[in-house]
């Protein structure tokens, strides 16, 4: 098991020590491969306005293994990858490792407006130590999806409340039970992964909890928390209107299977799923609507935040370039390329009232109410630590083998101990 | 140096320079990251032994012991059961032998993730078969992964078919150097067929049979593509296995834990095989 990772390592970090000198920009960028594509031909279209040469180092699909692409080279100090995507939960942790070059410059000579982005994410994700370090290129949020032909059969509304969305999803999935058997009234991400926290902060944050409150302290055990993971095993074991396997097999995409087959009258899901639910051969292709995530009666709306953001290297021999080609890539005629092309939701908050893409994406308005109430995970270095406690004991509850309260005692004791560890 | 000295070790070097640079450089490169707190956004600093204590008090690494020995333990001994009467059955002369003994082979020879995925599509929930097959003869779906001991057997079963085959290779391999006039002569005496494979064949197998056992328990022990694809290591932890455990670390950012979990597995392993080869000694001599 260990050689199987440290020889790789090693054998990186040999390649590595290997510098040559370039003055290309070398810009690191993953996905499917018809987006890596694409970001070819930005690169193309860059070089022949500025002729700055651009090296695309392409990575895979698999953000885990696209991180580990990143750390290496960062680790190592290397002048390559000058600019580079990152997920929005990486962001702190290289940020706190040094490893992103401040933005404050750009700012300052006005080349990056921060008017022109949602200010609740540039605060979440991009300031660190009161500065700039990167900026969205694309958004994700938690958006709930919803059969809009069954809705108007019963004459229901959308609902606004978990109240509201228990009540309908109770009584239509008796109803459709009648059709069909497999059929539940909500299903959402719940198997033991990063997802699962999106879900779960979803959930406390509408119900005016969260994990740290404003002094930064950690807060699990709350009676707002306890109550909305409460809701969360309920709709399983209690209300039985989420599978039983919410909580061993429910990821993105079994969750829009299931959605898109017509086994599910409400979904929790990434807008990713829009452009799946609506495509020809989809059976609900007429049939779907979003709205936001639902709050608890006295609560908010909220959505958990995704994304990938650009950030430049601290490292990079081309730190000038490295900012011109930053500024290309989130500007306000690639952010609307790459929306209008490739369905993303744009970092840009000014591109969410461009008619053209209002066309395109038609429900681009729920998107701006949802990324104006994100919520992003906690910002902090040691986040995937907490991240896998978390998820481990809210797993535990949701498969009733722990109680609420004492799942989130015994997290909050566990993390406790690893923020005590970086801290002390 | 002698003539025949200076060739041996030419003829040794590769093999040396070919273990220390892909074994023994990385076994001690691990073991000195675990000696360090090494996670990128502190600074590196030397921590002695603090991770292995850190480890003791570690309440989910000993969750993961337990379940990587427990899965090692019952799983290897399924498997040795069954490959063996496999073994038995394949040394027979039966008909169409050769054709028999290329398709107990098959499940080995899938890539395990792959293989793994398939067991996927056999457990899931809403459109695995297994729960096809309990619909159509009038039984409730089962959520397999639901529960620990169910996601423990199902990890289980899909090993068992996996590294079945392998044992019953070796076993076979075995079972032919065993002499059939020592086999014929037992029958005249009159021994029957249990007598004549617990006093006859198992003693001479023996060797093999330690074989398969060491090569069997240290490869659960290591458990790791059929955890990370079935359960992740849920529900609520209840599968993560060692090796799962330490590759989060990794994950994670925190090298020098990662390093630990890592070379307690290293040990574990080690000091199954030295326990091993040692019984085996014991016995042929």
């Amino acid at each position: 098991m260990s050689w199987r990772i440290i020889t790789p390592v090693i054998l990186l970090c040999l390649s590595i020590s290997c510098k040559r000198e370039t003055s290309k920009l070398t810009f690191a960028v993953g996905g499917a491969p018809s987006e890596i594509e694409y970001w070819a031909e930005i690169a193309r279209e860059f070089t022949d306005s500025t002729k700055i040469d651009i090296i695309l180092l392409r990575q895979p699909t698999d953000t885990d293994q696209r991180r580990q692409g990143l750390v290496i080279p960062l680790r190592a100090k290397k002048s390559d990858p000058d600019v580079f995507l990152m997920d929005v939960v990486w962001v702190s942790q290289f940020a706190a490792s040094g490893w992103l070059e401040s933005l404050d410059p750009g700012v300052e000579t006005r080349a990056l407006d921060l008017s022109k982005f949602f200010s609740s994410i540039v605060e979440q994700v991009d300031t660190y130590q009161d500065q700039i370090i990167s900026l969205p290129v694309y958004n994700d949020c938690g958006i709930l999806y919803y059969r809009s032909d069954l809705l108007q059969k019963y004459d229901i509304r959308p609902p606004t409340t978990w109240h509201e969305l228990v009540h309908s999803a109770t009584l239509i999935q008796e109803k459709e039970r009648l059709k069909n058997p497999q059929f539940y009234g909500f299903v959402w991400q719940g198997a033991q992964y990063e997802g699962l926290i999106c879900s779960f902060l979803e959930f406390i944050t509408s119900n005016n909890g969260s994990i740290f409150n404003s002094s930064h302290n950690l807060v699990l055990p709350t009676p707002r928390n306890i109550s909305a993971l409460d809701l969360m095993k309920k709709m399983i074991h209690e209300h039985k209107i989420s599978p039983p396997n919410t909580y061993t097999e429910m990821k993105e995409e079994e969750v829009r299977l299931s959605f898109e087959n017509g086994n599910a009258l409400y979904e929790r899901n990434w807008p990713y799923a829009w452009g799946l639910h609506t495509r020809p051969e989809s059976p609900i292709k007429k049939n779907v609507a979003v709205t936001l995530i639902p709050k608890a009666s006295a609560g908010r709306h909220v959505a958990a935040l995704g994304g990938w953001h650009v950030g430049i290297s601290r490292f990079s021999d081309n730190k000038k370039q490295a900012m011109e080609f930053l500024k290309y890539i989130v500007s306000y005629a690639i952010q609307k390329k790459l929306a209008i092309d490739l369905g993303w939701n744009p970092g840009r908050s000014d591109l969410y009232d461009d008619t053209e893409i209002r066309e395109k994406i038609p429900h681009i308005e729920v998107l701006k109410r949802a990324f104006e109430n994100s919520v992003a995970r906690p910002n902090l270095p040691y986040y995937p630590e907490i991240s896998e406690i978390l998820q481990k004991y809210i797993n535990a509850a949701l498969s009733a083998k722990l109680s609420s309260s004492v799942a989130l005692a015994k997290a909050q004791a566990e993390i406790e101990e690893i923020v005590k560890r970086y801290h002390e | 140096m002698s003539r025949e000295l200076k060739e041996a070790i030419i003829f040794i070097m590769p093999l040396v320079l070919f273990i220390a640079s892909f074994i023994l450089i990385p076994v001690l490169g691990t073991f000195w990251n675990s000696l360090w707190l090494d996670v990128p956004f502190v600074a590196r600093k030397f921590v002695g032994l603090q991770s292995y204590f850190r480890l003791v008090s570690d309440e989910q690494f000993w969750q993961a012991t337990l379940f990587t020995t427990t899965f090692a333990l019952v799983s290897v001994l399924i498997e040795m059961i069954f490959g063996t009467i496999i073994a038995l059955v394949l040394n027979e002369r039966i008909r169409m032998r050769g054709l028999l003994r290329g398709i107990a082979l098959i499940p080995w020879a899938i890539p395990s993730v792959i293989g793994a995925r398939v067991w996927q599509l056999i457990y899931r929930y809403d459109y695995g078969i297994a729960n096809w097959v309990l619909q159509k003869i009038g039984l409730a779906s089962v959520n397999w992964f639901g529960s620990p001991l169910g996601s423990f057997a199902a990890l289980v079963l899909a090993d068992v078919w996996r590294t079945t085959p392998f044992v019953a290779i070796i076993i076979l391999a075995g079972l032919q150097t065993v002499r059939g006039d020592v086999l014929e002569q037992a029958q005249v005496d009159g021994a029957n067929m249990f007598q004549r494979f617990f006093k006859i064949t198992m003693p001479m197998i023996k060797p093999i049979i330690i074989v398969a056992l060491l090569f069997r328990t240290i490869d659960a022990l290591r458990v790791f593509d059929l955890v990370y694809v079935l359960t992740g290591g849920g529900p609520g932890g209840a599968t993560t296995s060692i090796s799962l455990y330490g590759y989060k670390f990794f994950l994670l950012g925190d090298f020098g834990y990662g390093s630990t979990v890592s070379v307690i597995l290293f040990i574990l392993a080690l000091v199954l095989a030295v326990l091993y080869i040692r019984i085996g000694k014991l016995r042929a001599s």
